[in-house]
């Protein structure tokens, strides 16, 4: 188109270009070309990378170029009401190796056969991890003190003889640790691996004891490790809060011990449960449900049970039973079972009766052994019938066909008011996970005989906290209580953050109801002696109560699966202390209420209520039998001694012919009844003569006594002695030869003509 | 045109050219090296043009591109170079050695009179094919592909020697048959075979970005030789159906791959995509991070490995990244005087064979930062086109100062003193 060469030919509109003109020309636009369009066009992609796009961008790098480690928090420390340590978290570490700097095979040898060795683990499985590419494996978690000097010791010698032992790292790591074992299993519940709370109040409290991890966030570079500059942000662990429960260690530890004996004697097949709350502020005090677990090894199940599993062959079937074995083993039967209550719900029968002001004093029930309520039959536990009662009698007696006319009296409506009333129909709302409904007839769905049933506690089911709750209504003139185990939560710094205060929910009888009910349990307890949770000394209100396993399969020894429970409180004219014991299923000799659980009951109490100082009050009757500790006699003349002994209230025996006392029987501070019989020693022949224990089962408590002091010897009487019980054992068998004066203790049961429901 | 036109008449250098063909036939008469005092007259000395007859500010240009460039190249490659050759001053120490044997090579193509390259040019030429047909001998290197001789110390790369081969052949064919340019044979011919022939050797290695260099500098250097337009846009149109042909055949396999995530780098598809896509997505937020002020020398935290070889191709994202849109910007404007400067002196060469070869040599610099630019930038396929003074590189930047020496030797005779 540009012809130069010549010009002339040219007959465009253009003007004639030289040679020079042309390359001018198209320089220029060459220039324009780069300068204007090529630069233009990068300066404009930049800008609007930079620019527009710059923080969406920039916002994509800093994701990959940040790493966030976690710095873990210390899981709060789980206290009882005394500050003893339940569960705690202690500083462990945890093994973790990057095996992508690992070169040779001889290294990854190495450092598999050091580690497999020490931390005790499979040298094939940690040399596979030894090969992986990566940067972060985790070898084992939570070593502790010793392994971890150990892995020190193994990172020197590898870098000494292979250069490699950077590839170990150990990362701070912490442990639950639970001081009492099995103590409070079921409450305190554990911590899983990654120190997240998995049953009980460690996963009910979860958010308050676990604390916020802190992070550590680093820029690294595309392998993931540090990059050399500037940029790190460190967030502290903030610690969990501390827990203190209202558990008592050392009621706990009382009731455990006598639960776990009531399961033995009794041969009890589905465990034993025992509640312990305090009636005025609904604080459980002890929470026991029987065979507990080592909760430092929640995994691992009792040896027999865990040998039945092995048996399995199907690994499906073995895996299900190993974990259904576990959550039974886990399982807070206090709170997450239900069961039918049985005569123990008369006291609330009762409550309502005398709140609807249907019965009084006079009130009379006749009892011919059996009710007839719409052709259904109901039989009372003394099938020969109790007569004409009056209304304590019936409480007394436990009489079905009484409290069946009671309910009838109070009527269907009232009825279900007063039992949703006490809580039944609701969860009580304790803090503790897993809390199970009650099963009760729907409205408009309960016929007259469920009523007549129900109102002697049978055909409905209910959890024993909610049992427990109304017992403590019952108690403390009327108030429904939230019952709950954790008193107050601290901060690090031991600032309360949250403290639980006594919560009411509603008053469902009267003062005065209360009150009526408070003297006919007492009195109930005190006629019934041993069947039914007298405690010497104290006075205790309770209710004995057997009830029927209706719809499950018969596993115990009799025609039907029972379970025996006992609810009560002390003392009677001001309470303090509720408790109920049950056992599911008892298979042993008895399967009363009364023979299973009202000796553990007396045991517990016997033993609780002196530690929470509640006060004596012995009658005349009891004085006789309460034991006092033995002075030092010894080392004096025989007159001062005898004088001595005199005055505390003992009689004594003098044996030998010398003038000072050198030794006693019974010893020095050892326990011996009012009146017992000191034996001083004056010369060393005396010492030598010896009685014959006599057998002292079968007697009553006077009788036991005679027996023994003609013979020279000293009796304890453990169980209720002042009632008309029978001694059922000795601890000191028949026809040994013992020391004149020796204690020697005699137990009494019920007898069996006393057996009620 | 027209406003163009103005624009260098404004310039005022018109009357230059008129003498232009006496002086073109005496050049070739003068010695091998030129000697400034004897050659040049240094009456009415501007501020840029005194010293050794050198043009001082397009001297000054390049060094100053190679000092920021050098710098950046240490910055970029500092924890690359620490994580894969355990020194951080690996690279910086052997770019160091080339810059200084690029700025002897420099120094001594100044002295050179490149009217005796009017006859090597040809050799040149042939030395380029010999290279070129020689890689594909050697045994091929990363990846499968066979682009550079290995030299001890560094690493040729017969396409570097080709791109120099092409603009000297044509500045040479085009200042000889000026008047004849005009003629498909004495333009379109030796264009189709030249750049046909070494295309078909770069396709062997492969080496696309090579070929596309090539392409653009052939029709460069034919358009400022004087080729009529029309075969310009007959090339544009067969190129581009010679490239559809190759693209359906499958022949392009190699490039497609590359290109197989242009422009979508940072929308996750697939798991191998996500993969070859990470150099493009982590130049992208290398770029995105800097924002406009830039994170500061030596901050780039994409270096740290997420930016592969930051010292080579991608090395304009760090900086973008450490020095921001406006450290970039300011780059590019120190290049755009350079070409801008290396251009006008060139016009003002004494002979045609000057004008077209420092024009030539000083626009392939304009091309490469353009085309690196919006590779990096996700505009182009990510094909390895290094940026001129940056990337790390030892035969690369030695031709390029050699190159710049020519230019400088060209600046001895151009008539740069105004009146």
């Amino acid at each position: 188109m540009e012809d130069n060469s010549n010009p002339i030919k040219t007959t465009r509109k253009h003007v004639p270009k030289g040679p020079n003109q042309r390359l001018r020309q198209r320089t220029a636009i060459l220039i324009i070309a780069i300068l204007v369009f090529g630069f233009g066009a990068a300066l404009t992609r930049l800008s609007f990378l930079t620019l527009v796009q710059g923080s969406t961008l920039q916002e994509a790098a800093v994701e990959q170029q940040l790493k966030d480690t976690t710095l873990p928090a210390k899981r709060g420390t789980i206290y009882d009401a005394n500050g003893k340590v339940l569960a705690e978290s202690a500083s462990v570490w945890q093994v973790v190796i990057a095996p992508i700097y690992l070169k040779t095979d001889e290294q990854r040898e190495a450092v598999a056969k050091g580690l497999s060795e020490i931390l005790e683990l499979d040298y094939d499985n940690v040399y596979k991890k030894t090969q992986q590419e990566s940067y972060y494996v985790v070898v084992k978690r939570k070593i502790e003190v010793e392994t971890r000097d150990k892995i020190l010791e193994l990172i020197d010698t590898l870098d000494e003889k292979y250069e490699c032992g950077n590839v170990i790292q150990l990362l701070d790591d912490y442990k639950r640790y639970y001081p009492h074992e099995s103590l409070a299993a079921s409450v305190i519940g554990f911590a899983g691996s990654d120190e997240q709370g998995l049953e009980g109040v460690e996963y009910e409290y979860d958010s308050y004891l676990s604390g916020t991890p802190g992070r550590i966030v680093t820029a690294k570079n595309a392998r993931g490790t540090n990059m050399p500059f500037q940029y790190e942000q460190n967030i502290e662990a903030e610690d969990g809060n501390n827990i203190y429960l209202t558990i008592d260690e050392n009621i706990q530890s009382i009731c455990e011990k006598y639960m776990q004996q009531g399961v033995v004697d009794n041969n009890v097949l589905n465990k034993g449960v025992c509640i312990a709350m305090d009636v005025n502020t609904g604080a459980i005090l002890a929470m026991v449900t029987t065979d507990g677990y080592d909760l430092n090894k929640p995994y691992e199940l009792p040896a027999d049970e865990q040998s039945k599993i092995d048996e399995i062959t199907d690994d499906t079937k073995k895996n299900k039973a190993q974990s259904e074995a576990l959550s039974a083993m886990w399982r807070n039967k206090a709170v997450s079972d239900t069961y039918m209550p049985g005569s123990v719900f008369k006291m609330c029968t009762a409550s309502m009766a005398i709140e609807e002001n249907k019965v009084n004093d006079n009130s009379t029930f006749t009892c011919t052994g059996s009710i007839t309520v719409s052709d259904k039959t109901m039989h009372c536990a003394n099938t020969a019938g109790h007569g004409t009662q009056n209304f304590l009698q019936a409480l007394c007696n436990s009489c079905n066909p009484a409290f069946v006319q009671i309910g009838q009296l109070v009527g269907m409506n009232k009825f279900r008011e007063y039992y949703q009333g006490f809580g039944f129909s609701e969860k009580t709302g304790i803090d503790l996970p897993g809390e199970a409904d009650d099963t009760f007839w729907a409205e408009g769905e309960m016929s007259d005989v469920d009523l007549a049933v129900a109102s002697f506690g049978q055909n409905f089911s209910i959890t024993p906290i909610q049992m427990i709750t109304a017992c403590a209504a019952v108690a403390n003139g009327g108030y429904v209580l939230q019952p709950y185990v954790v008193s107050k939560i601290t901060n690090v710094d031991g600032n309360v953050i949250k403290s639980v205060e006594k919560k009411v929910k509603r008053q469902i009888i009267s003062n005065s109801t209360s009150a009526k009910l408070n003297e006919m349990l007492g009195y109930n307890t005190q006629t019934a002696g041993a069947s039914s949770g007298y405690v010497a000394g104290y006075k205790v209100a309770g209710k004995t109560g057997t009830s029927e396993k209706i719809g499950s399969k018969t596993e115990s020894s009799f025609g039907e699966d029972y379970i025996a429970s006992f609810c009560g409180y002390a003392p009677a004219d001001d309470p303090q202390i509720a408790m109920l014991v049950f056992f599911d299923t008892p298979s042993g000799g008895s399967y009363y209420g009364s023979q299973v659980s009202s000796p553990v009951f007396i045991n517990i109490m016997s033993e609780v209520l002196p530690y929470l100082q509640v006060k004596t009050s012995y009658t005349d009757d009891e004085l006789e039998f309460v034991d006092v500790a033995a002075g030092d006699y010894t080392g004096i003349s025989v007159s001062d001694a005898k004088a001595a002994v005199d005055q505390d209230g003992f009689t004594c025996t003098v044996k030998g012919d010398g003038d000072t006392v050198i030794s006693q029987i019974p010893t020095v501070s050892s326990k011996v009844s009012t009146g017992g019989n000191i034996v001083l020693y004056t010369d060393s022949n005396s010492q030598k003569e010896t009685v014959t224990v006599p057998n002292l089962v079968g007697y009553s408590a006077s009788e036991v006594n005679n027996v023994a002091s003609a013979c020279g010897l000293n009796v304890s009487f453990s169980g209720a002695a002042s009632s008309d019980g029978v001694s059922s054992a000795q601890d000191v068998a028949a026809g040994t030869s013992v020391s004149p004066g020796t204690v020697v203790t005699v137990s009494f049961a019920s007898s069996d003509s006393n057996v009620r429901d | 045109m027209a406003p163009f036109k103005k624009m260098l008449l404004k310039a005022d250098v018109n009357k230059i050219y008129d003498e232009e063909y006496q002086r073109e036939q005496s050049a070739k008469d003068e010695k091998f090296f030129i000697r400034p005092s004897h050659q040049r007259k240094m009456k009415n000395t501007k501020l840029f043009s005194i010293g050794m007859g050198i043009d001082l500010p397009f001297c000054i240009i390049i060094l100053v591109l190679l000092t920021i460039g050098t710098i950046m190249m240490f910055s970029a490659s500092y924890a690359y170079s620490y994580y894969t050759q355990g020194d951080s001053y690996y690279y910086l120490v052997r770019q160091l050695i080339f810059v200084a044997i690029g700025i002897a090579a420099m120094v001594v193509m100044s002295f050179f009179n490149y009217n005796k390259l009017h006859k090597i040019a040809p050799i040149v030429l042939g030395i380029a094919y010999f290279s070129l047909l020689l890689v594909l001998i050697l045994p091929a290197g990363d990846g499968n592909v066979k682009r550079w001789i290995p030299m001890g110390l560094f690493n040729i790369q017969p396409s570097e020697i080709a791109k120099f081969a092409v603009i000297l052949f044509f500045a040479h064919w085009a200042s000889k048959y000026y008047n004849k340019m005009q003629f498909a044979r004495y333009s379109v011919i030796p264009g189709l075979v030249i750049f046909g022939t070494i295309a078909i050797l770069l396709y062997l290695e492969p080496h696309y970005s090579g070929i596309v260099i090539i392409a653009i500098l052939t029709v460069l250097m034919l358009f400022i030789g004087g080729i009529q337009k029309k075969y310009l846009i007959i090339g544009f149109v067969a190129v581009a159906a010679i490239v559809g042909i190759l693209a359906i055949t499958g022949g392009l396999s190699y490039a497609m791959t590359r290109m197989d995530g242009w422009g979508q780098s940072l929308v996750y598809t697939d798991e191998d995509m996500w993969q070859t896509t990470w150099q493009t997505r982590n130049s992208l937020y290398a770029i995105g991070s800097g924002g406009l002020w830039g994170l500061g020398l030596g901050q780039s935290r994409q270096k740290y490995l997420y930016l592969p070889e930051p010292q080579n191709d991608f090395i304009f994202a760090i900086v973008v990244e450490e020095l921001g849109l406006v450290g970039a910007a300011i780059i590019l404007l120190i290049f755009a005087l350079l070409v801008w400067r290396g251009i006008t002196l060139s016009l003002r060469a004494k002979d045609k064979f000057g004008k077209l070869l420092g024009i030539g040599l000083t626009s392939q610099i304009g091309i490469q930062v353009v085309l690196n630019i919006l590779v990096i930038t996700d505009w182009l396929p990510n094909t390895g086109i290094s940026l001129p003074f940056f990337s790390y590189g030892g035969s690369s930047l030695i031709m390029l100062l050699a190159q710049m020496g020519i230019v400088l030797s060209i600046s001895r005779t151009a008539n740069i003193e105004r009146k």
